[in-house]
């Protein structure tokens, strides 16, 4: 066994792919960074080629076509402890085997696959759902988010089409980048020096728009009110709603 | 009255309203604000556990009407307040851009006469989508009674609308609100129905056409208020999915505010198990592809309240088990107590593969608890089920809640 080491990244992932069919050598293992190597394994430690990372992303999507790219991209933003093994399968069934796996849920490791990549979507979907914008002094509307898993790219799409008129800036508190729309293009950012609280995002008074804090103070008057008392339910809510977004919710802060 | 009151007062009066969803419209963005997912979203769950999608208010809760049931009857005496269609507008758009709702939910009393009412609210929805170029989602209340060139017009720019029917019998309706009848209710919805009939073909043009509440049309039934039996509420229901293609009929339990009003029973809580009961029904109806005098009939008016339907239905049915997982057809792997529509269509997917093992069932999130009394696949025999006896299933799945109030365990805890 021959365990590859990448970086942690995707491109390094893919270099790693292209290391193991170059070499030809099963049985063969792709481990994180954080992964210490057993003592009598044999570990090569794989650069991050871009070139070679494109090659192998082509091939993916020549042998297995784009939907698959894209599902091998949302599983491994999931981060779990054993991905690598699970993509590797289904990249040795397509590459070797000439069988595109992914859809075949009586496999077991397809089954997995699919539900990590499930996870990974819910978490995208709970930004859609839980993400909150306050309006700054200078017009922007900012949001900040934690995620468990790295999803924040894969929510742009959908913040762009709905917020297409109103210039944002969402910002990973965890990851500590973002990304910034000026009501035209979407770019990527970080922040030296943030003004907004470390641990919640929110701003300081002084960095809010004249009226925001009236309009979270009608949100949060909306949300007790459109409860009904007489059937209180904190558990179901709390299962919907995870304690974790709390933190960033206007109505729960 | 400053905007702040207004919207607590015309929130807490539309919080009976259960419905919330906002799916089933897709609207691109079209360079204004806002789209529509055709998944739904939820942005908040409230204190009592539902999910918070849209800005449901009530444009006004004045209303000349007197319906027993209802907080906002004429004789209640209560705080009352109206938005102008502005205010709304402001208000939606505010929370919208702040990522906190997905639309709006729009109802109302009945202020100085329908027309009048359905005028005010189909202002504000215009208002939204030509003034401000708003696509988010937008679910209206047609008003019984207003002209049908109203609730045509408004219809042009909403996802859905939607009528309450609330009483689930129109004798009893008459009896708790003699100014309405069935017909006031069901007239407008025909219309709707109608309207999108007529709008369907011209959408299949190239180029854009208008829609016509194009996520369909809901109701609402208030359940525990009268004495009309699940039999009774789902037949209706029923009825309604296949005549008027209601895409949702919404259970809501009757909460006790009219306490004054003797016509009404004195429930000291909401019938939620039993509420609760309706939904899984409604289920079966819509995604198990069971009818309703397959859930209840006039020798089973009422459902269950310690087993759910489903599960009820097999074990008036022994006949059509044990259900053999490697040829069932979906129809019938939709009966077994323990898979869903999911898992059906993953056992049915995998089986092409191979055989399908309970290892593997299990992992299709099928619950194995309480299927495999009901089916054989490769390990779980071909054995004519034994375990098959409907008086102790019964017993075994009676929901725990259930149990634990009856007085029987009550006392083994105590001795
Ligand atoms: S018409 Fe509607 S708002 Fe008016 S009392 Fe009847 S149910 Fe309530």
């Amino acid at each position: 066994m021959i365990n590859y080491q990448y970086d942690g990244t995707f491109p390094g992932f893919l270099s790693a792919v292209f290391e193991i069919w170059d070499r030809g050598r099963f049985p063969a293992r792709i481990v994180p960074p954080e992964v210490a190597p057993g003592l009598f394994e044999e570990t090569i430690e794989v650069k991050t080629a871009d070139d070679r990372a494109g090659r192998v992303w082509k091939g993916i999507a020549k042998a297995g076509g784009k939907q698959l790219c894209q599902r091998l991209m949302h599983v491994f933003l999931s981060r779990e402890s054993g991905v690598e093994d699970l993509m590797l399968f289904i990249l040795r069934q397509l590459f070797d085997n000439k069988k595109n796996v992914a859809g075949d849920l009586s496999v077991e490791e397809v089954l997995r696959f699919t539900q990590m990549e499930r996870k990974v979507l819910r978490e995208v979907h709970r930004l859609y759902m839980f993400l909150r914008f306050e309006q700054t002094a200078d017009g922007t509307w900012f949001a900040p988010v934690s995620p468990k898993y790295d999803v924040l790219p894969m929510t742009l799409n959908h913040f762009e089409s709905r917020f297409s008129d109103q210039s944002w800036l969402i910002y990973d508190t965890v990851r500590k980048y973002g990304y910034y729309y000026d009501a035209k293009v979407v770019e990527e950012i970080t922040i030296d020096n943030p003004a907004f609280d470390k641990e919640t995002g929110s701003l300081p008074l002084e960095a809010q728009s004249a009226d925001e804090q009236q309009w979270q103070q009608m949100w949060r008057s909306y949300f007790k009110h459109i409860a009904i008392k007489e059937r209180a339910n904190p558990r179901l809510q709390r299962q919907f709603m995870p304690k974790r977004f709390w933190k960033h919710l206007t109505e729960k802060r | 009255m400053d905007k702040i009151e207004k919207l607590k007062i015309l929130a807490s009066a539309a919080k009976y309203d259960v419905s919330c969803a906002t799916s089933g419209s897709q609207r691109e963005s079209t360079g204004g604000l806002g789209s529509a997912v055709s998944a739904g979203i939820c942005h908040s769950f409230a204190d009592d556990g539902r999910c918070i999608s849209l800005l449901k208010v009530l444009f006004t809760n004045h209303c000349i009407y007197d319906c027993a049931y209802c907080a906002n009857r004429r004789n209640n005496d209560i705080p009352r307040a109206a938005f102008t269609p502005e205010e709304l507008v402001d208000i939606t758009i505010n929370f919208y851009r702040r990522n906190y709702i997905e639309g709006l939910f729009l109802s109302s009393g009945v202020m100085r006469n329908p027309d009048y009412t359905m005028a005010r609210l189909t202002k504000v929805v215009k208002d939204l989508r030509l003034v401000h170029r708003f696509n988010g989602y937008i679910h209206l209340k047609a008003i019984p009674g207003a002209d049908d060139a109203l609730i045509r017009e408004a219809g042009l720019y909403v996802d859905r609308m939607s009528v309450n029917i609330e009483i689930p019998s129109e004798e009893n309706l008459k009896y708790l609100a003699p100014e309405k009848d069935y017909n006031s209710v069901l007239q407008p919805m025909h219309l709707i129905n109608e309207a999108q009939q007529e709008y369907l073909p011209v959408r299949r043009n190239s180029k854009p056409a208008p829609k016509f509440v194009p996520a369909g049309q809901s109701t609402q039934l208030i359940i525990g208020a009268t004495p009309d039996s699940d039999n009774q509420v789902l037949r209706l229901a029923s009825n309604l999915y296949t005549e008027n293609r209601l895409k949702r009929v919404y259970y809501s339990g009757y909460i006790h505010t009219n306490t004054s009003d003797s016509r009404l029973p004195a429930l000291v809580a909401p019938p939620l198990k039993r509420e609760n009961r309706l939904y899984q029904a409604d289920w079966l109806m819509r995604f198990y592809e069971f009818r309703v005098d397959e859930i209840v009939d006039d020798t089973h008016p009422d459902l269950d309240l310690e087993l759910d339907p489903k599960l009820a239905y097999a074990l008036r049915h022994p006949e059509i088990f044990p259900v053999d997982i490697q040829k069932a057809n979906l129809h019938t792997l939709l009966r077994v107590p323990g898979i869903g529509p999911k898992s059906a269509r993953l056992i049915l997917s995998a089986r092409r593969y191979g055989n399908v093992s309970s290892y593997l069932l299990k992992k299709m999130g099928v619950v194995m608890k309480r299927a495999r009394f009901f089916i054989t696949c490769r390990e779980l025999g071909g054995r004519k089920a034994p375990d098959y006896q409907p008086d102790h299933l019964r017993m075994m799945f009676l929901d725990k809640s259930a149990r634990k109030l009856t007085p029987d365990t009550v006392q083994l805890k105590l001795f």
